[in-house]
């Protein structure tokens, strides 16, 4: 079964007509697999993604980009208690959530 | 919900940007695409629990905005699609994986079936999702 999701990469283009992430700190709540965040880690100073997803989870690790390795970092958490010390992030992104 | 907002507002710098980005349920249109043109087919039906669950989203940040916690900068929806090489792998994948959110009556799926298959040999078919992108700035006090 293959899947062609967003090839005309539309969801980034708005992303980041909303907001600047050159140099800023993100998290991303409800990371999945990583399809959007290898969209505009690259730009940002430090990402964080958080899923409740394990799996998911795993499989955003095993495909991060190698030159990812130091910049992008995943969690299994809820959005509800985040193990993130206050005034941490200048960007979160509800990532299809809720 | 807005236990989980306030959670974000906390981790968030002043003035930080939180982007809301979601699908948002409309009868999304079924789709045959190739290069020639695209043609409707149908829509899904959308199912009333994700229905609610979109409503629910909507009032929690409204709640947000009404306790001053998050000010909303900026709305804008867009088209968002996902495509499958054959009507039997979509029907499989949405079967899979969306089957809580959507369903497609099966009179739809026989149609998609015909007209892709009198399509030009590069047709593939398509769901269109609505989305939502919403931009919120964290207000300057505490």
């Amino acid at each position: 079964m293959s899947v062609q999701i967003d090839p005309e990469r539309t969801e980034i283009k708005y992303l980041r007509r909303s907001a600047d992430f050159t140099g800023r700190r993100v998290l991303e709540i409800g990371c999945g697999d990583g399809r959007l965040t290898w969209r505009y880690a690259k730009s940002a100073k430090r990402v964080t993604g958080i899923d409740l997803l394990g799996d998911d989870l795993r499989v955003a690790t095993i495909d991060r980009p190698s030159d990812l390795e130091q910049k992008v970092r995943f969690a299994r958490a809820d959005s509800i208690h985040m193990p993130f010390a206050k005034e941490s992030f200048d960007i979160a992104i509800l990532a299809w959530s809720f | 919900m807005v236990h989980a907002l306030n959670e974000i507002r906390r981790v968030l710098v002043a003035g930080g940007i939180l982007i809301d980005l979601r699908p948002v349920l409309d009868k999304w249109p079924i789709e045959v695409a190739s290069k020639g043109e695209n043609r409707e087919v149908g829509r899904a039906t959308d199912l009333p629990e994700p229905l609610a669950d979109d409503e629910a989203a909507n009032q929690a940040m409204a709640e947000t905005s009404q306790k001053g916690w998050l000010l909303r900068e900026h709305e804008q929806v867009f088209p968002f699609f996902y495509y499958w090489d054959t009507p039997k792998e979509m029907q499989e994948y949405l079967d899979e994986t969306w089957d809580d959110v959507i369903r497609i009556e099966e009179d739809l799926w026989h149609r998609l079936s015909s007209l892709w298959a009198t399509a030009d040999a590069d047709a593939l078919v398509r769901i269109r999702l609505k989305m939502s992108i919403a931009t919120w700035r964290k207000v300057n006090f505490d």
